[in-house]
């Protein structure tokens, strides 16, 4: 399929250095607010990155597919009867109608609502009605396929694709460092991770950048804005689940990084309550870890949440957690809708799967009490990048400068920071403003 | 209908207006007083699905709420605590319950179906609605009704902000 390179645009001379300068902990609330800026945001980045498309365990069987969006334009994934996942744009090339308006389910064809054009679950092109006498036959109909994402990888069951054709592999991307935290809770699950119902969906009234650099590692915010959940008694101390920040190339950051040994002694402590049975099976995934990739990964054994930049963030701690993915879809520089996904183990024991599910929807979810407090703080900041005089401040990102590379823990890879800081977003608006002003990022 | 289904359907609907009202006047205590020690809160994600290929909400996949009276209290006891961000100030907040109907099922409980219609309005101009219909599970207590579970199917595919009020 041909298609022009959605990428030969020049960066507007705002976004360059004098509104986002990361080395001074410094960022313009412009890019907050700005629909130039946003408008850049969708070309530069969300048509460069590898972005999260689903899961192998939703797509199954030959004709199986699930909707998603990349940045603003909406797909469709498909299994194709060769098997292969396609993720093809959700829009019809007669004259653009939405070809498949559901989540998800089991298609042969895709057929247009409006004029009835019908493609295969492949993407061409394979009846257009009253072709002869509506076309005279001289429709070519091998050029007008939907258009097929050129770039499709997964990892480990999950789906990535890319709109940018010469993008580095996905894992490459992603990132050996990054991965060796990603891997613990994929590999530790004893039975494999498998999609945990529907996704859920809802609207923050927020630029998406606020919720993408928040599941970064910004670990500082829990004791405030979450606080509310440590005097109920929800959370134990937070200085005792983690110890730890860590970002990665690609603009990649996450949270909640437990010292080494501290993430398995906590789950076997939590363990306890739940009898013997929970306890084997904190065992077992720990060891599952230890075998399957290292003994310095089994040490760490969970963490908490982490983003892939640009808008994919993930959540886990340890085994009493299911393995939440949330996409901030941008819907305009003040609005994000978030979808969020639940996986779990579906080898663990079914009262744990059965807490680990409650005590997500209970935490960050749409109803969950960290989840609506996250929202209000996204909400009300973006508001507060409106005003003419507001608008010309800057976000304040210097806390930890100056003190980058003091953490001496040889094991674990990435650049490491304490729990309190904000070098994850200093390293989120570096490859931000790379993919913005730079042609080769 | 008969005069004994009148009264009940009567008892119902006079129920659920006392509850709705208790909630739009942030008399949160009274309103969880209304439910069991072993009641059931349920709120499964609403799905968009091809004709023929729906499926109901399923038990056991992950839902909006899904929580026991404990789980309850804590959120009550979290709205005192002062930094429930979401809900400091609170919210103001009227319900609309609708279309009615009590059913006596076979084990002496209660069966009522209604439509729900809540409308929120947050600090300055944040306004919406939610929009679903419940399904609750009534016992008949010494001196009043206790809900036992409360089902609440949202019409929303996409909700219109988190929630943080009690639907
Ligand atoms: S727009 Fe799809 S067939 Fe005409
Ligand atoms: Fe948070």
């Amino acid at each position: 399929m041909t298609m022009t390179d959605p990428r030969p645009m020049v960066a507007p001379a705002r976004t360059s250095t004098d509104l986002v300068r990361p080395d001074e902990g410094m960022i313009s609330r412009e890019i907050f607010r700005d629909p130039a800026i946003y408008d850049q945001e969708l070309q530069r980045i969300f048509t460069r990155t590898w972005l999260y498309i689903g899961h192998d365990s939703q797509l199954r069987k030959p004709g199986d597919y699930l909707t998603n969006v990349m940045g603003e334009d909406p797909v469709i994934a498909t299994r194709g009867s060769d098997g292969k996942v396609r993720v093809l744009l959700n829009s019809c090339r007669h004259r653009g109608m939405t070809i498949c308006s559901t989540d998800q389910g089991n298609a042969k064809f895709f057929r247009c609502p409006y004029h009835g054009w019908t493609y295969s679950s492949e993407g061409p092109l394979v009846g257009v009605p009253r072709s002869a006498d509506a076309y005279r036959n001289e429709l070519d109909k091998t050029r007008l396929g939907l258009v097929e994402v050129p770039r499709v990888e997964t990892y480990k069951g999950f789906i990535f694709a890319s709109w940018d054709a010469a993008a580095i592999p996905l894992i490459d991307y992603l990132g050996r460092d990054q991965l060796w935290y990603l891997d613990i809770p994929i590999e530790g699950a004893l039975g494999g991770l498998e999609v945990l119902g529907p996704t859920m969906k809802y609207v923050i009234p927020a630029n998406w950048k606020l919720a993408a650099e928040n599941f970064a590692g910004d670990d500082y915010h829990v004791l405030y804005t979450h606080g509310s959940a440590f005097q109920i008694g929800f959370l134990p101390d937070y200085d005792t689940l983690a110890d730890y920040i860590a970002y990665f190339d690609h603009g990649h950051g996450m949270g909640d990084i437990p010292k080494p040994g501290r993430g398995l002694a906590n789950d076997l402590m939590m363990a306890e309550h739940f009898g013997p049975e929970a306890v084997d099976y904190v065992k077992a995934y720990n060891q599952r870890i230890a075998d399957r990739l290292s003994p310095e990964q089994a040490a760490v054994h969970g963490i908490g949440q982490g983003n892939v930049f640009p808008n994919l963030s993930w959540i886990k701690f340890g085994c009493f957690h299911v393995f939440g993915l949330y996409q901030w879809h941008p819907k305009g520089p003040g609005e994000l809708e978030v979808w969020q996904t639940t996986f779990y183990d579906t080898g663990a024991p079914q009262h744990v799967k059965d807490y680990a599910r409650s005590q997500m929807s209970q935490e960050n979810a749409a109803a969950g009490i960290f989840g609506q407090d996250d929202g209000e703080n996204f909400e009300k900041i973006t508001e507060s990048a409106r005003g003419a005089v507001s608008r010309t401040l800057d976000f304040n990102y210097t806390m930890g400068m100056g003190h980058e590379g003091e953490i001496d823990e040889p094991t674990l890879p990435g650049r490491l920071g304490p729990h309190y800081s904000e070098q994850n977003h200093r390293n989120f608006y570096r490859y931000w403003r790379q993919l913005m002003t730079e042609d080769r990022a | 209908m008969t005069s004994q289904l009148v009264d009940l359907q009567r008892e119902a609907e006079l129920f659920l207006y006392r509850e709705a009202k208790m909630l739009d006047n942030n008399r949160f205590d009274e309103w969880l007083d209304l439910f069991t020690d072993d009641a059931r809160y349920w709120m499964p994600i609403t799905e968009s699905r091809e004709v023929g290929q729906e499926r109901g909400p399923v038990a056991g996949e992950w839902a909006l709420i899904e929580e026991d009276k404990r789980f309850l209290l804590k959120r009550n006891e979290r709205l005192k605590t002062g930094l429930a961000h979401s809900e400091q100030p609170r919210s103001r907040t009227r319900r609309f319950v609708t279309n009615i109907v009590a059913t006596e099922n076979e084990d002496g409980t209660v069966g009522v179906e209604s439509n729900l219609l809540v409308f929120q309005s947050r600090r300055g101009s944040s306004e919406q609605f939610f929009v679903g219909c419940r399904q609750d599970r009534l016992t008949r207590g010494e001196d009043d009704w206790k809900i036992a579970e409360r089902v609440i199917l949202l019409d929303h595919r996409v909700l219109p902000r988190a929630i943080s009020i009690y639907l």
